[in-house]
Order: structure tokens, then C-alpha cells, then sequence
């Protein structure tokens, strides 16, 4: 009995087989090529399904400043603005994510590290390490901004936090919102309780299409400072090569709560735009008056060239310059920025400035940028007390960027 | 100790029976099991050069149409993206592929080689249909399509239906001979039309605009689009010739597919116009306005852009 089994299932097996390569061979057109991979510098590969993909990429900003100095040293030079390995992709096609690693500056700095929930199409749930919903500019990447460096009111922006964010798009407008924590790169000594707050944006683009954008935004935010119960705003001049930051509150004791509110508008025809935004910051303290900080930025470009800025309506942001011809694209611009840090008892300083841009977009990839910045310091612009005040340097900076 | 053996022996043997017989059955049921095709999950295909941007635009359509497919079994729709229209035919010849949405000429070509059938229109980009356009800069002398002849043109890919094979079949039946030049400066052959793919519309535009060709074609969808075709280009140039008008977008499914399926698919998505939860839905489908019927004979008129596909295919000179 037993050998004649054996003798059946020896015969079965070829068949079984047979059926099985059959099988595969019924599915070859699915097997075959199938993950799709590709490069523009990095490297994407997506599943046939779409439900699994992944993309390495990064940036490298290199950058170089000349000072021409008023009162103090600013310290010409040269740096890597950054220099970021960013790996974002989708698994079990409901789950995107993206993990960004900076090392400009000699060590690991998280930048975004958050995983999203996207199956509710055009809801997104967000929850990591990533930016606030507040201001245009600075919900604009780095790589496409217009200038070098964000206006001097983005010092009061909250900036990546740890949290978990909400965001829609429809046709024409945006809504995100999210509760944050403190800062993923928060120093870990500190044992009382983090601070904690909440941001939203909203915006409204009446008119998005390639060359022709008109787009308005308002921006809220409330925080609770953490146990420590100081808040600090500092700034820079426009220029990040100098560590000198002119504009500097020190340490504003016994901080309750923070409460933001910006407002932004951004309109684009054709190889024109204008952009401006407002921001305003309330500061709640235990037994003292409360503090108020503001500042904004106008801007206007322009491409002789023909090309436009480009907007992504659903993130309701700038992206990426794409050159029209072989030779690429250029673009000059002018902005002026002001931020007053002064208010009651609190002498942070107040700045004013004017830069000019020209960026030359070789490739959309390659881009390289030349900014003059005349600077205008009023007489508690000292560094909270470390540099002497109305200093009014001009900067040459120059960068060359490539991302992949 | 005998009896012990006998019974230790003749329970052994009917172990191995019991296990050889479940052997056996696993080995003929497996295969068998495997080849059978669950139909609780619908495919949506598509032919992809930018895959990760085309699962983001099916993705919502294939969640709002599985959604109102459940009372016929149908619990999922999975997407399934191909490289070229040969791999998506025989996905759709296998069953592996129930539904695609494509240009016509692919859906000509799906027909012919996978008995695939038109459903629906689909009013892509907000477009029912379209048409190819030719330009020239202005003052070129350039009037008519036999004016190309030992010129060179700018066409985008050999897979666009309104950048290749409409422009390539105009020329053709004009009998004009197409032959492909490796680079756009190299000098056309003096009795036919040189041509040179340059593989999106901003480059076609730049290489007719900066006088590198004579001439360029695309669609007059993209002729309106400003980066596609920038206004200051588009003052320099003239139209000098217009194809006759195809519809824009189509969506398909297969011969096969079983008909209550196929009616549900039809009336979800030609419901989908009027319904504002398909608003989202419809706008992440490439921009789509809405979907509407064919008659029979446009659907014929459809298929019969497979002798197009040949005539070009044959008559250009690779």
C-alpha cells in the first residue's frame, strides 16, 4: 500500500510541478519587470502595485559670504549650508513617511522624521518630527526659495516640532492643523515637562493654474512654554555664514504662553511675482505686561527668461523652477524684511533689510544664487549686549545648490 | 512483544498512507487552488513612466469605486501599473487587468491584441477631445504639411497618440516619407521629413523657437499651456496645420469581465459627475471633468486607429 502511494506521488510530482510552472508561466507578464526603478540624480524605485515605493535622495548647499563690515567682525567665509540625505517612500500603500538627516554641521541634525496616514484621500494624518502649518515661506523648502536665506520675521516661526498634524486640500483651499510637542533635538537634561501648542493654516488660492496664482493665508499658533518658563527669539542678519545674531531677546523669564499669528499672500503672473507675508507674536508672562513682537517681508521676482515660479497647489507652497531652455533660467529679485524685537522691557533690537537676488537656474536640479544684502540695525541690535549696535554691514553671499 | 511489533508495524504503515494520501491531495489541489482567479478584487491598470505619481491619481478612484462594489463580492481594487502597452496587453489577456484607463490609441491597440472594450470617455484634464497642431516660427514659409518636406520636425515619444502617431499619420497620408534623425541638426534626406524626438513639449517649443527644426507638433491641449508652450513663444509662432479631432482619454475594460461588474463600474463612474464626493476623487484622476458614452461607432472609429498605428509604424523609417 505504502510503496504504491510512493509510486503515485512520484508520478503526481512531475505533473504538480508541471501545473505550478504552468501556473508561473500564466504569470510571467505579472512577474516580469516587476518594480519600476529610476534616476534623476537619486534613485526611486516603486512597486508594480504602487503600494511600496521608496526614494533616496539629498541636497548640498555650498556657500560663501564676504562681509563688508561697519562696526563689528561678521567673519567672511565659506560653509556647507547643508548637506541632507533625505529618504522618504509609501509601504502597505496607506503608510508614507520620510526621514531627512542633515550633516552640515559636523553632526546629525533631524530635520523631517514623521509617517502619515493616507488613505482618506485628500485627508492626510501626520505624525512626527516635521514643520508647523505656519507661513508660506518657511513651509517652502529651502531648496526653492527665492532667496538664500527666509525674511528676518521668520525668527518667530515655530518651525519642526514633534507632533501629529491634519491636512485637506480642495480646489482652492488648504486647511492643516496640528498639536506639537517641543523639538525633537530638545535638550534631553531638561527634566521638567515640555513645552506644548497648537498651529493651523489656512489658505485660499482663487486663481492656481501654471503661470497665474493668486494666493492669501492666515496662519494662528498658541503655545505653552516648557517648565523652564523662558522664551528667547534671536536672528541673524539674512545671512547664516556669520554667527553673529544681531537681533537677540536673551532669556524672557517667567514665560507663560506664546500665541502667533502671521498672515501671507503670494501672487504670480507669468514671469512675475510678489509675495509678502505679516507675523505678530504675543508673549504671556506670570507677573509682567505681555510682549509683543512683529515683523514682515515683501518681495517681488522676475524671470527674463520666461519662466514662473511654481506653485503646488495642494501643500499650498512654492516648488521647483523648471528652466525653458538649454542655457537655464534667470531670475532677480528684491526683498525687503523688518523685525522689531523691541517692546516694554525687552530690548532685542530692531532690523531692517534690503537684499537682491540673482539665481540662475542652470538645470532644475542645479541652481546658483547670488545675494547683496544691505543691512540697517537699530540701537538694541548689540547681541543682547555682546556686539555694538546700529551696525549696518552690507553681505555678498554666494551659493551653488544641487539636489537629487 | 510480537503482537507489539505487529500493531507498532501496521499503524506505522497506516501513518504513512494517511500522510502520503494528504501529499498527494496537496499536490493536485495546490496548483489547481492557485490558478483559480478570487474575483474579490478588481485591477486597475495603467501604462506608467512616472509610477508613483500615477498610483497617487488612481489610488482615490480605485477607493471610491470599490466602495460601492461590495454588495457584488468585490472587496478591493488593487492598481497595476506597466511599462509599455505590450505588458499591460497581457495583463489584460491573463485576467490580471480589469480595467484601464489609457489614451485611444492604446486602447486601439488593447483591443486588437486583448479584445479589450471602450467603456466610458473620459473628459481628462476637463478635455473631451483634442487634436494635433503643427507650427512653424512665423515668416518660415511653411503653409501646409508638403512645405516640411526636407525639413526636420520635433515630436515628443513613440508612445504619444497626439505628438507622433496623429502628426506622423498626417504627413504620411500627404505621402510624405517620415525618417527619424539622430540629432535635430543633422540635415533631413531632400524627399522626405526628417523628425527627432524630444520628449516633452517645452523642448519642442524651445528647439523650434531657438530655429534648431523647422517645425513642431502637439496637442492643442498643450498648445494653451503656458509651460508647455510659453506665451512669448507662442507670439513667434503660427499654426499651419490642424489633425481632425480624437477623443482625449478613454476607460477600458476586459472582453471577459463579468457584466454585472462591468454595468456596476459603468453607472459609478458616470454617477461620479454629479456626485460631490467624487469631487476629490475626479480631480486627483487626472483633473477629470466627468465621464460620458460613446455610440458605436465612435467606438469603432476608436479601434480603427490600429490601422493608424501600422500604417505609421510600417511607413516610418526608423
Amino acid at each position: 500500500m505504502v510503496k504504491r502511494n510512493l509510486l503515485i506521488l512520484i508520478l503526481l510530482l512531475p505533473c504538480s510541478l508541471f501545473a505550478g510552472s504552468t501556473q508561473m508561466n500564466s504569470s510571467s507578464a505579472a512577474s516580469r519587470d516587476d518594480n519600476f526603478s529610476s534616476t534623476r540624480g537619486g534613485l526611486e524605485i516603486v512597486s508594480s502595485d504602487g503600494e511600496f515605493s521608496a526614494t533616496l535622495g539629498g541636497r548640498l548647499l555650498l556657500d560663501a559670504a564676504y562681509y563688508d563690515e561697519d562696526k563689528n567682525s561678521l567673519g567672511n567665509g565659506t560653509e556647507l549650508r547643508s548637506a541632507r540625505l533625505e529618504m522618504e517612500g509609501r509601504i502597505y500603500a496607506d503608510i508614507i513617511y520620510e526621514l531627512s538627516v542633515d550633516f552640515a554641521d559636523g553632526d546629525a541634525d533631524m530635520k523631517d522624521a514623521w509617517l502619515a496616514y493616507d488613505a482618506y484621500h485628500p485627508w492626510r494624518f501626520t505624525l512626527g518630527h516635521f514643520k508647523e502649518p505656519f507661513s508660506l515661506e518657511e513651509l517652502t523648502s529651502r531648496k526653492h526659495l527665492t532667496f538664500m536665506e527666509r525674511a528676518l520675521p521668520n525668527a518667530l516661526v515655530p518651525g519642526r516640532n514633534m507632533g501629529l498634524g491634519l491636512h485637506w486640500y480642495g480646489e482652492q483651499i488648504s486647511v492643516a492643523a496640528g498639536l506639537f510637542g517641543d523639538d525633537y533635538n530638545d535638550d534631553s537634561d531638561d527634566e521638567g515637562d515640555e513645552g506644548w501648542g497648537g498651529s493651523t493654516r489656512l489658505t485660499y488660492a482663487p486663481l492656481a493654474t501654471d503661470r497665474s496664482v493668486v494666493h492669501f493665508g492666515v496662519s494662528a499658533s498658541h503655545r505653552k512654554l516648557d517648565d523652564e518658563e523662558e522664551y528667547r527669539v534671536d536672528s541673524r542678519p539674512e545671512s547664516h555664514l556669520t554667527d553673529i545674531h544681531y537681533l537677540d531677546t536673551g532669556k524672557i523669564k517667567q514665560s507663560r504662553t506664546l500665541t502667533l499669528v502671521g498672515l501671507e499672500s503670494a501672487w504670480v503672473y507669468g514671469e512675475a511675482s510678489l509675495q509678502g507675508e505679516w507675523i505678530a507674536s504675543n508673549l504671556e508672562r506670570d507677573d509682567a505686561a505681555d510682549i509683543e513682537f512683529s515683523g514682515w517681508y515683501i518681495q517681488a521676482s522676475w524671470f527674463p527668461t520666461g519662466e514662473s515660479r511654481h506653485y503646488k497647489s495642494q501643500q499650498a507652497r512654492f516648488g521647483r523652477v523648471n528652466p525653458l531652455s538649454e542655457q537655464g533660467a534667470l531670475e532677480l529679485a528684491l526683498r525687503y524684511s523688518t523685525l522689531d524685537l523691541n517692546d516694554q522691557d525687552v530690548e532685542g533690537g530692531s532690523s531692517d533689510q534690503l537684499a537682491f537676488a540673482v539665481n540662475w537656474y542652470y538645470k532644475p536640479q542645479l541652481r546658483f544664487m547670488m545675494n547683496y544684502i544691505v543691512v540697517n540695525n537699530d540701537r538694541y541690535a548689540d547681541a543682547d549686549g555682546d556686539v555694538e549696535n546700529e551696525d549696518e554691514p552690507n553681505i555678498l553671499q554666494l551659493r551653488a545648490q544641487l539636489d537629487f | 512483544m510480537q503482537l507489539h511489533d505487529w500493531c507498532f508495524n501496521r499503524l506505522s504503515r497506516q501513518l504513512m498512507n494517511i500522510i502520503l494520501f494528504c501529499l498527494m491531495v496537496l499536490l493536485m489541489v495546490t496548483p489547481c487552488h492557485a490558478a483559480s482567479h478570487q474575483k474579490d478584487t478588481l485591477v486597475i491598470g495603467k501604462i506608467s513612466h512616472n509610477p508613483k505619481k500615477h498610483y497617487q491619481y488612481l489610488k482615490p478612484m480605485a477607493k471610491y469605486v470599490a466602495e460601492r462594489m461590495t454588495d457584488l463580492g468585490i472587496e478591493k481594487i488593487k492598481i497595476r501599473l506597466a511599462k509599455s502597452k505590450e505588458h499591460l496587453a497581457d495583463l489584460l489577456q491573463q485576467g490580471e487587468v480589469d480595467w484601464v484607463t489609457e489614451t485611444p490609441v492604446a486602447a486601439a491597440y488593447l483591443n486588437e491584441v486583448a479584445g479589450a472594450e471602450i467603456l466610458l470617455r473620459k473628459w481628462k484634464k476637463g478635455v473631451a477631445q483634442y487634436h494635433t497642431v503643427f507650427f512653424s516660427l512665423s515668416g518660415q514659409g511653411i503653409d501646409r504639411l508638403e512645405d516640411l518636406k526636407g525639413r526636420v520636425i520635433a515630436l515628443e515619444d513613440p508612445a504619444s497618440t497626439s505628438a507622433f502617431y496623429a502628426p506622423a499619420n498626417a504627413l504620411i497620408q500627404r505621402g510624405l516619407k517620415l525618417v527619424r534623425l539622430d540629432s535635430a541638426r543633422d540635415e533631413p534626406p531632400a524627399n522626405a521629413v526628417g523628425f527627432v524626438f524630444s520628449r516633452e513639449e517645452i523642448n519642442i517649443a524651445t528647439l523650434v523657437h531657438k530655429g534648431v527644426v523647422d517645425a513642431g507638433a502637439f496637442s492643442s491641449d498643450d498648445w494653451v499651456k503656458d509651460d508647455h508652450l510659453p506665451k512669448k513663444y507662442r507670439e513667434d509662432f503660427e499654426i499651419f496645420h490642424r489633425t481632425p479631432d480624437m477623443v482625449r482619454a478613454l476607460e477600458i475594460v476586459r472582453q471577459d469581465l463579468d457584466p454585472k461588474i462591468r454595468q456596476r463600474l459603468s453607472e459609478i463612474l458616470l454617477d461620479a459627475n454629479a456626485n460631490p464626493a467624487a469631487a476629490p476623487v475626479l480631480r486627483a484622476y487626472q483633473r477629470t471633468a466627468k465621464f460620458d458614452q460613446l455610440t458605436e461607432d465612435q467606438k469603432q472609429s476608436i479601434y480603427n486607429l490600429r490601422n493608424m498605428i501600422k500604417a505609421v509604424d510600417q511607413a516610418v523609417v526608423w
